[in-house]
């Protein structure tokens, strides 16, 4: 990435970066690209279940997602070494898709780790029973109102 | 004029890029809300899920899904090499490697093709008049095993005299799964209000269809999908331990559907339906986005892939980039999630 800076000049004519990749770095971006799919792969494996937490084992493969996708936008798709155009194609998609993920945070929000006493009885109609309370329901009402009491 | 007073612009018509590419870097950032859409709403369903089948319950096999992201990644990195060939104009070279990224994309769709095979066989379908997935096992799941056992028997007993030994060794299977469904419908029908009737529906269901993770028979009980007093019979299914020892009771999980392949008969995977829902929509489009790719990379095979090509090559290439990008996030969250 040290070479980002020498490479933005605008109108920098984006046949003419021969000098940039070079089949040599494409190569180190392709093992990497690998070693990061067998890292995300490790949390297959029954050792790695045994010792490391759900969300902990999520959280990594995201990263490691996030990590792939930038070292083949950056390298693969050339957007390092294009001029300055990339940000007006690349800055309103990613806004764009950031708030429509932002829209579904309520959605998400509202249906996961919140218990389900908080479930609506419409979602009950069409979840795998009809909602009968149950002893996990109690347990969820009681935890909501114990938090409903400190704060 | 008011010319003089500022500085002087100078009008620039278009992005410093060929307009082939401008259009395909617009046509990729509308493909980016598309697949942020479509993952989003996996991620909302999936853990709004009030249950949600384990990958092995559903025959999804994550060294298989690690294999074709290792096949997509070696094709991205081809039709790269091929693009630096074109400008280099070395046409054969650079059609070399198209060839090659052609074959690979041919690789992930054959091993996505025996994916979706292997599903389908299980009648593991996103549609129920093909699909036999149930999420629970209820009075519609045991009339639907009724009705596949009575479809199979009719033809079986018309023969008559002329059965073989085969045919009434099945029309005994089937004899015998039926006489289950009558004594679960009969604790349903006698005792409403008892859960006998759910429990022993649910058994049959197992029976034929074991699950393949406690985790998942936990989870289900906990969501009211299946009675709590079944956890207690598969408590015996093992937990993944710490040596990596998992396969040790594998006989005991061979369900009557695997034993006779023939029958073929409806099975229950809480969440089940849902799963097949996302899983099919969100690899299928991916799927039909490598097709694109593949026709595109065919075509570029008729045509001399030199300097004056190399925008051609480089267009094609972002689009599998893109292409291979979602599949980096498709992999770990449909099979590894």
């Amino acid at each position: 990435m040290s070479d980002h800076d020498q490479h933005t000049e605008v109108g920098h004519d984006s046949h003419d970066h021969a000098h940039h990749g070079g089949n040599g770095k494409y190569l180190l971006v392709f093992v990497a690209l690998c070693l990061l799919t067998t890292g995300s792969f490790l949390t297959y494996f029954p050792f790695w279940r045994a010792h490391v937490p759900v969300p902990a084992s999520r959280a990594l493969m995201m990263a490691i997602s996030c990590t792939k996708a930038m070292l083949v936008i950056m390298f693969f798709m050339h957007l390092l070494w294009e001029a300055n155009w990339k940000w007006v194609l690349t800055i309103p998609a990613t806004f764009m898709s950031v708030f429509l993920g932002l829209m579904l945070v309520p959605d998400v929000g509202w249906r996961i780790n919140n218990g389900y006493a908080r479930y609506s009885e419409e979602r009950w109609v069409y979840a795998a029973d009809p909602h009968k309370v149950e002893a996990s329901d109690l347990k969820a009402a009681e935890k909501d109102l114990q938090r409903e009491g400190a704060n | 004029m008011s010319d003089s007073h500022g500085p002087r612009l100078s009008y620039q018509p278009a992005l410093p890029i060929p307009n082939g590419k401008t259009c395909l870097w617009l046509f990729l950032s509308t493909e980016i809300m598309f697949f942020a859409g479509l993952i989003g709403t996996y991620i909302v369903l999936r853990f709004g899920a009030v249950a949600w089948p384990a990958p092995h319950d559903v025959l999804l096999s994550e060294p298989l899904g690690a294999f074709n992201t290792f096949v997509l990644i070696c094709s991205s990195v081809t039709v790269v090499l091929a693009f630096e060939a074109a400008k280099m104009n070395q046409s054969g070279k650079a059609k070399g490697y198209i060839t090659l990224t052609l074959l690979l994309g041919c690789v992930f769709l054959g091993v996505k093709m025996y994916e979706y095979s292997h599903k389908f066989e299980h009648g593991i379908y996103p549609v129920k008049p093909h699909g036999m997935v149930y999420d629970k096992a209820d009075v519609y799941y045991s009339a639907a095993v009724r009705k596949r056992l009575n479809d199979l028997k009719t033809p079986l007993t018309a023969k008559g005299p002329n059965a073989t030994e085969d045919d009434k060794a099945r029309i005994l299977v089937i004899d015998e799964v039926m006489k289950k469904v009558d004594a679960a419908e009969t604790a349903v029908r006698n005792q409403p209000d008892s859960p006998e009737g759910v429990i022993k529906l649910t058994e049959l269901a197992y029976e034929i269809y074991p699950p393949h993770d406690q985790g998942t028979v936990i989870q289900a009980a906990e969501a009211g999908a299946i009675p709590p007093a079944i956890v207690v019979k598969y408590a015996a299914y093992e937990q993944p331990t710490a040596d990596g020892k998992s396969e040790g009771k594998g006989e005991e999980r061979e369900g009557i559907n695997e034993k006779n392949p023939w029958l073929r008969l409806p099975i229950m995977i809480p969440g089940g339906p849902m799963w097949a829902s996302t899983y099919f929509l969100l690899t299928g489009f991916h799927a039909i986005h490598v097709i694109v790719g593949l026709i595109a990379f065919a075509l570029m095979l008729f045509t001399t892939l030199d300097r004056s090509r190399a925008t051609l090559v480089e267009n094609v290439g972002l689009y599998w980039h893109f292409v291979d990008l979602v599949w980096i996030f498709l992999f770990p969250l449909l099979y590894l999630f």
